[in-house]
């Protein structure tokens, strides 16, 4: 059996370790010693610079205007998203009107749990030129919208002001990705045996403490991976960025995120060593952040001789 | 299986993983695609094409299509019947010629155009396209006796011209300035001020009329950085422009920039610009002009052609050149911005380098340059390629104004030069134009950015 | 109290769902409108349904055609992921064997570096392999890149299964590969369901890859398609022929996650990640 294990093994594992070292790790491979030379991107030579391109990323505004983006992104994005999709699942699942001690999801909660899902089957670009709609300062939706409500002193010109322009990419984040969380988050809910809800009503436990007690530690797990999915989100953010934003980027840096300094860099500049030094930083950021995640989210591995 | 072929499975896979690994590094160098081809020089085949020679030509197809692509390689064929043409229409041209040039294994010739183009300065840099004088030099196809080089239109040449080599022509011939509606103008009785001081008087008038006086497409600040830079090198002349170029220092800083640039803070201050304007995006922009909410609108030719299907009929679009400064200003009210856009090169490495530069011959000469014209509806960079034919209204005021300037036509290069320079330049004049940085705030700001250029060893410099 | 905060509860729900609902509608309209339209009263009905934006988008981005280049290539490559991701997965999952850690690392670090950077060295792998331009080449590629994400989440899900099956199994003589192909992927259905709509979803919208390796427009895949049109829009200010191609590309989609929504939750009950 020892040996039909290797055999097994080799058979399972090798066919996709070879795509993955040929097609993703060997190219992976060479920008990262592109990192290490001026390589233009357009012709075949490049000359080795050590770590100069480094050393450059830490006195270009530019890239320090964007690490700090993609930090606060890092933080609202993965916390609004989640809150408010926790917010929506359990509501889904167990905000319905109860009588003297059943517990129901709201009415209406099949149409909810398909509308919400709606954007996950758009691509970015498509959310992008939506939203640009929506932001658009005289017929746009969103200003539109207030001064039919009679808040007329709320619209700006979203994408424009340096102060909101940041906020109003993440909110396109979040909108996008909360109707995927919802339908994952309620999945996991639906799991949890009613009984515990209901005893925890009888209990006179309102819905705040019943979630707090009973719902958010059940669904611990997904709560986990749903931080690592999004903080990785969080840190590219490029495309959107790229398609809505002033500038893009703008106005002023106020959306600068690094994949739009790499963009640029590699492709408008001419310098594909200096963008292949930001993709390195950006995958060390990438890989702590995930590491840190898996780490405090991990469980016990199951495993079979 | 026992471990040694385990083993030895392993280090084939290994092996296996490893070849593509090697041979396909990028900085390895290509040149698989053997010498460029040549054919004897006669006088019927100046440039020494080689007959049977395969043609391959990339054409970016954007607002004016491909089918005068087209057509040029048929007339191409016409004059070499044996030579097989490979033509393809594409968007994203960085992106999909980019690798085929690192292998040294690129087109012919490229319509190296649109917003995923290849930056030309590094392009050059690498020396990656050909020096054009063999075909500037050539005769040209509708009359031999007359060169290439002296059938183009003024600056086209130079706009392509990189440290006193040509690498790059530029099929259309673009003017940048000010455009309105004639029939709007005409029925409210304005007219189009020469001076800055009339423009603001106008722009008074306008706004009690209802209408803003301006708009601009505010999510890309070039279009009104280059009215902006357009009328401070008016005001402060060739020298000026030529100091910017040269990243000269305290250029930017110069009184004409400055006034310049507190002439637009003023429009702002004013409340002359739509509100919202600093979010537009183009189409945004220029819809909102088109539909008469604005007045003026800052573009290029390419405008008219842009707006095709939401202009209202009769609506006469006409292109202005920016207004001076004061009637001081070292060139006259009619100069203006114009020179070459749409660039097309040759690859260095291309196989059927004479080939490309043949084709450039054929879609350069009168027939192919009107045919363009006619198709696209825009001013291709052939002298008299568009007479006699009858222009939109659009067209033929941007005809108008070149004919105007003569020689007081005038074009910068550094955004095309340096593009570390254009983005802070990009950023300084959206916050101009928001309030949030003074005119002499920019001009510092820009300034800084140009110094930053100038010290860096990295940054290839050019001069004029 | 209690009543309104239920009605709050409600109003909060049905705002999300208008949000979310709104811009897809909006669009679908807006491709019914001429760009005149569009751009004029962008919140208003069509004055009447102008189909004529549809027949253009379909002409001018062959969407017929690419569409099916990009089932071929999606699907070939959608399959070939899920049976070489589940493989290596589960191999990672249940066995302990020198590297195990190491090859798991290696396999998710794909995930975490800028696919563009990529796109030039790995134009030279594909052209070195004779692929380019070419469907296997696109499978292989798209299915390259698909593997991380599908390695680090079946890697979770195989961890979650319960033994006694495959141990039971194992005893009745059943090989290593029997015990997979019969055992354990038939259980670990649901979490193969929700991530290969995961990759559905990924790879159908890969634009970066294609454009690099499949140059020739004769086979281009849908998204290079949209591509094309979405830049003809920029210089053109075709709006409603770009709504009308994006409609058409959405609308399948659209259908076939209506069709299969309950099945694609339940997937994704299943595959909730850990």
């Amino acid at each position: 059996m020892k040996h039909g294990k290797y055999r097994f093994l080799a058979m399972a594992i090798l066919p996709a370790l070879a795509l993955h070292v040929i097609f993703v790790l060997s190219p992976y491979a060479q920008a990262f010693y592109l990192s290490l030379t001026d390589w233009t991107g357009v012709a075949g030579q490049a000359n080795f610079v050590g770590l100069d391109n480094f050393a450059r990323l830490g006195e270009d505004p530019l890239f320090l205007s964007a690490l700090g983006n993609n930090a606060l992104m890092l933080i609202v994005v993965p916390l609004a998203t989640i809150a408010i999709a926790l917010f929506l699942a359990s509501m889904l699942n167990l905000g319905g009107r109860r009588g003297r001690a059943e517990v129901q999801g709201v009415a209406g909660g099949k149409v909810y749990k398909i509308v919400y899902f709606f954007p996950q089957l758009l691509s970015v670009p498509i959310i992008a030129v939506l939203w640009q709609f929506v932001y658009s300062p005289n017929n746009g939706l969103l200003n539109g919208f207030l001064s039919a409500v009679g808040l007329d002193g709320l619209a700006r010109t979203w994408l424009a002001d340096g102060s909101v322009a940041l906020w109003a990419v993440m909110a396109v984040m979040v909108w996008s990705a909360v109707g995927f969380y919802v339908v994952l988050f309620s999945a996991a809910m639906d799991s949890i045996p009613r009984e515990l809800f209901e005893a925890a009503r009888l209990d006179g436990a309102g819905r705040l403490a019943t979630f707090r007690s009973i719902t958010l530690p059940l669904v611990r797990d997904n709560v986990n991976a749903a931080f690592v999915y999004l903080g990785i989100a969080a840190l590219d953010g490029f495309a959107l960025v790229q398609i809505l934003s002033v500038g893009p980027g703008g106005p002023d840096g106020a959306t600068e995120v690094i994949g739009l300094g790499l963009y640029r860099n590699a492709f408008s500049f001419g310098q594909f060593g200096y963008a292949s030094a930001m993709g390195v930083a950006l995958f060390f950021l990438t890989l702590t952040l995930a590491v840190i995640a898996m780490r405090s989210g991990r469980r016990t591995k199951v495993e079979m001789a | 299986m026992n471990p040694t072929t385990r083993r030895s499975v392993l280090r084939g896979a290994l092996a296996a993983a490893a070849t593509p690994l090697l041979a396909g590094c990028v900085t390895a160098g290509g040149g698989d695609q053997g010498p460029a081809l040549r054919g004897q020089v006669t006088k019927d085949n100046p440039l020494g094409v080689a007959l049977d020679a395969p043609l391959e030509v990339v054409i970016f197809k954007g607002a004016y299509g491909d089918q005068y692509a087209l057509d040029a390689e048929r007339a191409y064929n016409q004059r070499h019947p044996q030579a097989k043409i490979n033509h393809q229409a594409i968007q994203k041209v960085g992106e999909a010629l980019q690798p085929r040039f690192v292998a040294d294994t690129p087109p012919d010739v490229v319509d190296n155009t649109g917003a995923g183009a290849l930056d030309l300065p590094t392009l050059v840099k690498a020396n990656q396209v050909s020096d054009l004088s063999e075909l500037l030099d050539s005769p040209s196809l509708h009359d031999p006796s007359v060169r290439v080089r002296d059938t183009l239109l003024p600056g086209v040449v130079d706009d392509g011209t990189f440290n006193g080599r040509p690498r790059a022509l530029n099929l259309v011939y673009t003017a940048w300035g000010v455009w309105y509606s004639r029939t709007l103008f005409a029925e409210r009785g304005w007219s189009y001020p020469k001076t800055w001081d009339e423009m603001l008087t106008l722009c008074g008038e306008i706004k009690k009329s209802g209408i803003a006086p301006w708009t601009h497409q505010g999510k890309y600040p070039d279009y009104v950085g280059d009215l902006l830079v357009s009328m401070a090198f008016k005001a402060g002349g060739n020298d000026l422009l030529v100091a910017v170029d040269n990243l000269e220092p305290n250029a930017w800083k110069h009184e004409a920039m400055i006034n310049a640039a507190t002439a637009f803070a003023e429009l702002v201050g004013r409340g002359y610009v739509m509100p919202g304007s600093e979010g537009l995006s183009h189409t945004e922009a220029q819809a909102a002009w088109s539909q008469g909410k604005a007045a003026f609108l800052p573009s290029g030719s390419w405008l008219e052609s842009e707006q095709k299907g939401v202009t209202p009929e009769n609506f006469q679009m006409v292109m202005m050149p920016p207004p001076q400064l004061s009637t001081s200003d070292k060139m006259p009210a009619a100069a203006v911005r114009a020179g070459g856009a749409q660039s097309f090169i040759v690859p260095e490495k291309a196989r059927n380098r004479q080939g490309g530069m043949d084709f450039l011959r054929t879609l350069f000469a009168v027939p192919q340059a009107r045919r363009f014209a006619e198709l696209a509806s825009a001013l291709p960079s052939v002298k008299g390629a568009t007479e006699g034919l009858r222009l939109s209204s659009g067209v033929d005021s941007v005809r108008n104004a070149v004919n105007a300037a003569g020689d007081n036509a005038f074009r910068y290069r550094f955004r095309t030069w340096y593009g570390t320079l254009k983005k802070s330049w990009d950023d300084a004049t959206g916050e101009l134009f928001t309030g949030r940085l003074t005119p002499q705030q920019w001009a510092d700001r820009v300034q800084r950015a140009a110094d930053a250029v100038a010290r860096d060893p990295n940054i290839t410099k050019y001069r004029r | 109290m209690r009543r309104l905060g239920d009605g709050a509860i409600h109003l909060f729900m049905a705002a999300w769902a208008v949000m979310v609902a709104f811009p897809l509608v909006w669009a679908v309209l807006s491709s019914l409108k001429t760009d005149q339209q569009i751009l004029t009263s962008p919140w208003s009905l069509p004055d009447r349904p102008h189909l004529e934006n549809w027949a253009r988008a379909w002409e001018q981005a062959s969407i017929g055609k690419y569409f099916l280049n990009s089932l071929v290539v999606v699907g070939g490559a959608l399959v070939l992921t899920m049976l070489l991701g589940s493989l290596v997965a589960y191999a990672l999952a249940r066995y302990s064997f020198p590297g195990n850690r190491f090859l798991y690392y290696l396999f998710v670090s794909g995930m975490l570096f800028p696919m563009f950077l990529a796109l030039v060295p790995l134009f030279f792998v594909v052209k070195q392999l004779g692929l380019l331009g070419s469907y296997p080449g696109l499978i292989l590629v798209y299915t390259a890149y698909a593997l991380p994400f599908t390695v680090f989440f079946l890697t979770g899900f195989f961890r979650t299964l319960p033994n006694e099956v495959a141990e039971s199994a194992a005893l009745d003589g059943c090989s290593h590969s029997g015990i997979f192909f019969r055992v354990m992927l038939p259980m670990a259905r649901p979490g193969l369901i929700s991530v290969g709509i995961f990759n559905f979803l990924g790879l159908w919208n890969q634009y970066l890859l294609p454009l690099v390796l499949n140059p020739d427009p004769a086979n281009y895949v849908l998204a290079q398609g949209l591509a094309a049109l979405s830049v003809s829009q920029g210089y053109r200010g075709d709006f409603s022929g770009l709504f009308a191609g994006l409609t058409i590309a959405m609308l399948p989609v659209l259908v076939v996650y209506l069709v299969f929504q309950r099945r694609i939750r339940s997937g994704l009950t299943a595959g909730a990640v850990r």
